[in-house]
């Protein structure tokens, strides 16, 4: 049977030490690096010339950088949701897709991290957000969302990051073991920290791992949380409602399965891990997926719902513009990607089929990119006062910025699937363990 | 390492055997037990024993969470309160319930970092070099053999004890 533990090892450690990477590789990988240096102009420019580079103006002063801030933040929750959630409940098929997941959660947390720095109107005082002594005797407002978002990312980058390298200790372990060439056994060596699998090194492995579990799954919940109370915590048309946190919460949960399995569909097929990476899995994620979008419904139609019942004029104004105004066609491709398409997924032949999943998958990463444009501009460009009506369009530099993060996240990606092992070895012997 | 690296100034080896798998390596490890000798395992995934003592781990983490949270609390009772009251519309500079998502994040922060930093220190990590890394076939022990070590100055009792591992090594001279 070829699907035993020893098999196992030599597939994915031949990933990860394998002398080139594979033509593949490179031609993702160029095109990637091209975006991030895209990336770097954007934001040199940005800094030597001022947000002014953006579309950004009155009302609508909250732009692309905060679309693609909370874009990729709930993208980063996927692994997360995976790693932590279930492992918690004891999910099996967990195991071979949470490195991934976990890789791709780093790599969209740093995406979603640089964000809120380039947002700010002078980038080099962002550390005016962390409570330090000063010269100047201030306190930053504590009783303000978006410094709690502040110390939610600040946590939450921090914690998926020693989750991660926690996860990874054993597997380096293997890694230095079996590298061939003096450099690789030195760069796992090191990074292995010397792990030996010892009985006292497992037993506390087994307890830490566990209880920071259980801290990452809540932790990632109060991220989505306050990312939702940066808005609804502003007296804002469109944005001040109950339901943000939950709703932001769902949102997460369906970019984060999303772009699990956009990575993963591919992933599999040149990686060749059909024997870990099942049919089994694509169908379990499919299924997350489509009842996720379920969830995004509910949310969707509660803010329709209690804008029309709450009977604020600005508030049905704003909405009606949002369904049928200039902005008309974000608002439809939201439902479209995030409501409709998904549905395909409640057939078993559409989960296993890869075209369909990437499609829809991809999809909903795009559906969510336009709802939070929805949310963002098209709440700000109608608010309480006439008077104050605008419109919002993008910038070539706004755009800039958003492939530059894109091409920055490919590129993340395919440095961890390039140099670590993709499937957690040490997890998946125990599995294969108890199924033999 | 604890077994190894204790008792020092014996002529001693230490004697590397290597089992298939993890139950092979539970029977072997009872039979040591049994004839009193100390031993070290090491396996290439997590395995329990029945008499492993519980980490204190959990409880460094949940001091490091529940302190951090507190400390967070009332750093922010204190700026608001005392080092800078400001009266914005008359309303309370005790917002507590404002005060509860920071406070949480930076329990949960102090947590995720104690739990790593304890781990390290509890695991003796960094350990980049150990004498049993010497033992031939060693490396075994982190991809397919499930090992255990002994530290003697009796080497053949415990190749008795051993008889039926899958290999055995021995690392001479390790006082």
């Amino acid at each position: 049977m070829s699907n035993t533990s020893a098999a196992m090892t030599d597939r994915i450690c031949a990933i990860a030490l394998r002398p080139r990477a594979g033509l593949w590789w490179w031609m993702v990988f160029v095109p990637a690096m091209a975006l991030v240096l895209l990336l770097a102009v954007s934001i040199v420019w940005l800094f030597y010339e001022g947000v002014g580079i953006w579309g950004i103006d009155w009302p609508v002063a909250w732009g692309f950088a905060i679309i693609n801030y909370v874009w990729w933040i709930a993208i980063a929750s996927g692994g997360t949701f995976i790693s932590a959630l279930f492992f918690l409940m004891r999910v099996e098929w967990r195991t071979s897709l949470n490195r991934i997941a976990e890789s791709m959660t780093l790599c969209a947390a740093a995406c979603a991290g640089i964000f809120p720095i380039l947002h700010l109107g002078r980038p080099w005082l962002f550390y005016w957000l962390f409570p330090y002594p000063n010269t100047m005797g201030l306190w930053p407002q504590f009783r303000s969302p978006l410094l709690w978002d502040f110390f939610a990312i600040l946590a939450y980058v921090t914690a998926s990051i020693l989750f991660w390298y926690l996860g990874l200790l054993p597997d380096l372990a293997t890694l230095r073991d079996r590298a061939t060439t003096r450099g690789r056994q030195v760069f796992y060596g090191a990074l292995a920290l010397g792990f030996r699998g010892s009985r006292d090194q497992w037993r506390h492995y087994h307890a830490v791992y566990g209880v920071l579990a259980a801290i990452m799954a809540p932790l990632v919940c109060s991220v989505h949380s306050i990312v939702g109370l940066d808005f609804a915590g502003a007296q804002t048309v469109g944005w001040h409602s109950t339901q943000f946190p939950p709703f932001f919460i769902f949102g997460a949960f369906l970019s984060g399965f999303a772009s699990v399995l956009l990575l993963v569909v591919p992933l599999r097929r040149v990686l060749h891990l059909q024997p870990w990476i099942t049919e089994h899995h694509l169908d379990v994620l499919g299924r997350l997926l489509a009842t996720s979008s379920l969830f995004v419904l509910y949310a969707y139609a509660m803010d329709l719902f209690t804008t029309f019942y709450g009977g604020d004029p600005a508030e049905r104004t704003m909405f009606l513009a949002r369904l049928f105004g200039r902005y008309f066609d974000v608002y439809w491709g939201t439902i479209l990607f995030n409501i409709l398409l998904p549905q395909l997924l409640w057939w078993r032949w559409a989960r296993l089929y890869g075209p369909i999943t990437v499609m829809v998958s991809f999809g909903v990463i795009v559906g969510m990119w336009l709802e939070r444009y929805e949310i963002v501009v098209t709440s700000l460009h109608r608010p309480a006062l006439p008077s104050s009506w605008g419109n919002y369009a993008g910038t070539f530099w706004d755009w800039a910025t958003l492939l530059g993060s894109v091409g920055l996240f490919v590129a993340g990606v395919l440095l961890v699937v390039r140099i670590m092992p993709v499937v957690s070895m040490s997890e998946m012997r125990v599995l294969l363990e108890r199924r033999r | 390492m604890n077994a190894i690296s204790q008792r020092p100034g014996l002529r001693a080896v230490g004697l590397i055997a290597a089992y298939d798998d993890a139950a092979a390596l539970r029977a072997a490890v009872q039979r040591l037990g049994a004839a009193g000798i100390a031993f070290d395992t090491f396996t290439p995934r997590e395995l329990r024993f029945a008499d492993d003592p519980p980490s204190r781990l959990p409880l460094l983490i949940a001091l490091a969470g529940f302190g951090g949270a507190a400390l967070g609390f009332l750093m922010q009772a204190y700026a608001a309160d005392i080092s800078y009251p400001i009266n914005v519309g008359g309303r309370p500079l005790f917002s507590w319930p404002s005060f509860i998502p920071i406070a949480f994040e930076i329990g949960a922060l102090c947590a995720v970092i104690a739990g790593f930093v304890g781990y390290l220190i509890a695991a003796r990590l960094p350990t980049l070099y150990a004498p049993i890394d010497e033992a031939a076939r060693f490396a075994e022990a982190s991809a397919s053999a499930y090992v255990v070590a002994v530290r003697t100055d009796d080497g053949a009792a415990v190749r008795r004890v051993l008889h039926d591992a899958v290999f055995i090594t021995e690392l001479p001279d390790l006082a």
